[in-house]
């Protein structure tokens, strides 16, 4: 019956249903694409933040005064359950690099143990040209993307050559100096961005050995922790900070605590952009409220035929909540799939953007890393399900009033209506 | 012949603006399985308003209904639903028909309310509309059809759910002359041929006289109450 009085005014309600469906929408759209993107930061961050790596660094006021962990620290963290390996790092300032007549610069010296490094980053470090170093002497060097390419295209030094590097130093007498070295380039990084605190693309990668002996120390700037698994984070970030005296004296970076957070806030952001999109239901809510009022009082004759020739009130009720409901469910039966589409197309568009155009291959996996030029979206089946009953909820809440109206018509009054 | 309808001492009230109107006064009535009772008197007389009560379409204020040994004034809103579905069928003046559907649904109406299966209410709609003389017009809507006819499809929609009792106001009203009294033909063919009880409220003297008993109010108080021979004008 409702259906038979909703096809008798087929403009309105397509109107009425138009509305519903539009919000709809605009809740689909933005909660898939919104969906679609947290899954592709999460498995970025998965993939491009080792969320299984920590790094340790001396905090607060020693930060940059002298190396700070001795090699036993080291030795007693990759101990520590969870942890696969931890590996010392020095890493230093540097300058200007020179390789006959072409410079380039780089903002990073890491003196790195080769072996237990990219054993660290398996899926991050890829070499573009030469190789990783295999037999390591003490001039071995590594550089990164950009160091290779101080402008795009251009090449700053191939592998086999030997590039100067204008080292800084600090010395309590003069100051901040410079001194030049000459490193043997056996291999350049694919891009590989930054991990942690440090952009690899600004490196140039030195043996741990040689950079102690110039740095004089026989400490390290910091330590990379390799975890079996990311949720091994909290217990060794603890253990490692209980070990040198408590919060403040190191800093253990955990990238799982902080994509945890970026995945919350999505999460936020999601439903939040979705709260809007709700805006335009409670609006096409209110469409559905005005028409049926005025049906209401359209119908009103007809309400009293019903109810004299033996109609009760809640089959007057029924019939006009049927009406409300079904907008609400032809709208969100509607508004799903046009609102996945929607998000197909605005991920297609939007996120075009910043694209890496190579893939990456890794040293040790071999397995490609593609780089993202679309967002995905995902329509999970609560969410088509949960809009569908939220329009057809919306759709009979403001009904509601109206429908009542009707129901409460007296018979012989509204017998009487013109 | 057992009472189908009792009415006792039945008061009622009407608010016009500022001033309470006494539309019934106490009035007292019976009627017999099988008979048919018109109720007559001029507009104003409060004849509609004590057809409305008789129906359980109104309460009155005081006094009592009965219909098959049912006491209206005991029954909520829904239960009095539930009788007017199934033990009584009202004809009005202009006929209320819903407008959008054919005759063949404006009849099966309250087998649809009574949750009657749509082929079996299908047929005995059809039967009904054939009852009526209206077999022909099945699939046709209000619009599209005469007076007469729309008042027909009234009276098998009425007639429907079988009711203890048919009520009928102003049935000739809204009709010419003649057609009107191919209605009243039609009530009295009902009454004789099925033994349908009816009770037909009428401004109409001659309307009125065709019946068994006719009731003359005015002013909302019974005057007179008549035995007929019954027979209808020529």
């Amino acid at each position: 019956m409702a259906w038979m009085n909703m096809k008798q005014r087929r403009f309105r309600t397509s109107l009425t249903t138009l509305g519903v469906v539009i919000g709809v929408t605009a809740i689909i759209g933005l909660a898939s694409l919104g969906e679609g993107f947290r899954v592709i930061i999460r498995n970025e961050m998965e993939q491009g933040f080792e969320l299984n790596v920590l790094t340790v660094m001396s905090g607060g006021l020693l930060t940059g005064v002298g190396s700070y962990f001795t090699d036993e620290d080291v030795k007693n963290i990759s101990q520590m359950p969870g942890v696969t390996l931890a590996t010392s790092i020095i890493q230093k300032s540097v300058g200007k690099l020179y390789n006959n007549s072409k410079n380039s610069t780089a903002l990073v010296l890491l003196g790195v143990n080769y072996t237990e490094f990219v054993q660290i980053y398996p899926e991050r470090l890829a070499v573009e040209h030469g190789i990783w170093p295999q037999s390591i002497k003490n001039d071995t060097s590594v550089i990164g993307y950009n160091v290779e390419h101080p402008t795009e295209g251009d090449i700053f030094a191939n592998s086999g050559e030997n590039v100067t590097v204008s080292m800084s130093f600090t010395s309590p007498l003069t100051g901040r100096y410079f001194q030049n070295y000459t490193f043997n380039l056996v291999g350049s990084l694919s891009k590989s961005g930054a991990a942690g605190f440090i952009n690899f693309d600004d490196t140039i990668l030195i043996p741990i050995d040689t950079a102690r002996k110039l740095y004089n120390t026989t400490n390290s700037d910091m330590i990379f922790v390799q975890l079996a698994n990311p949720s091994y984070s909290e217990s060794v970030a603890q253990a490692i900070s209980d070990r040198f005296g408590g919060e403040g004296e190191v800093r253990v970076l955990v990238p799982a605590a902080f994509a945890e957070q970026v995945e919350t806030i999505l999460s936020m952001v999601q439903i939040f952009l979705s709260a809007i999109a709700s805006i335009a239901l409670l609006v096409a809510g209110l469409g559905i409220m005005n028409i049926m009022t005025v049906s209401v009082l359209e119908r009103t004759r007809e309400i009293g035929i019903l109810k004299a020739i033996g109609a009760k009130s809640r089959t007057v009720l029924t019939m006009f909540l049927a009406e409300a409901a079904l907008i609400g469910l032809l709208g969100g039966v509607i508004g799903v799939p046009l609102g996945y589409g929607l998000a197909q197309a605005m991920g297609q568009f939007l996120f075009r953007v910043s694209a890496q155009v190579t893939p990456r291959r890794s040293i040790i996996t071999g397995t490609e890393t593609h780089p993202i030029t679309a967002v995905t979206p995902i329509l999970s089946l609560q969410w088509a399900v949960g809009a569908i009953l939220f329009a057809v909820g919306i759709s009979v809440i403001f009904g509601w009033y109206p429908a009542r109206k009707a129901a409460r018509l007296n018979p012989v009054e509204a017998l009487r209506y013109e | 012949m057992p009472v189908i309808l009792e009415a006792r001492e039945i008061e009622k009230t009407y608010r016009m603006g500022k001033v309470l109107v006494l539309a019934l006064k106490k009035v007292t009535l019976e009627v017999e399985q099988g008979e048919f009772v018109a109720i007559f008197g001029p507009s104003g007389s409060g004849k509609s308003t004590l057809l409305h009560v008789l129906g359980g379409l109104d309460r009155p204020e005081k006094g009592e209904v009965c219909i098959d040994g049912i006491n209206l004034s005991t029954l909520n809103d829904a239960r009095l639903a539930e009788v007017r579905l199934r033990k009584i069928g009202f004809v009005f003046q202009f006929f209320n028909l819903l407008p959008r559907l054919t005759a063949l649904r404006n009849v099966e109406l309250p087998l649809t309310l009574a949750d009657v299966s749509e082929k079996e209410s299908m047929q005995k709609a059809t039967d009904m509309l054939e009852l009526v003389g209206l077999k022909n017009r099945v699939n046709h809507k209000p619009t599209e059809l005469s007076g007469g006819e729309q008042q027909r499809v009234a009276i098998a929609r009425a007639l429907i759910n079988d009711p203890k009792i048919l009520l009928a106001d102003e049935p000739t009203g809204n009709l010419d002359t003649t057609t009107g009294w191919e209605i009243v033909r039609l009530l009295k063919r009902l009454n004789e041929e099925k033994g349908q009880t009816f009770v037909v409220v009428t401004h109409d003297q001659s309307v009125a006289e065709t019946a068994d008993r006719m009731i003359y109010l005015k002013d909302g108080v019974i005057q007179s109450m008549k035995e007929n021979r019954g027979s209808v004008h020529p």
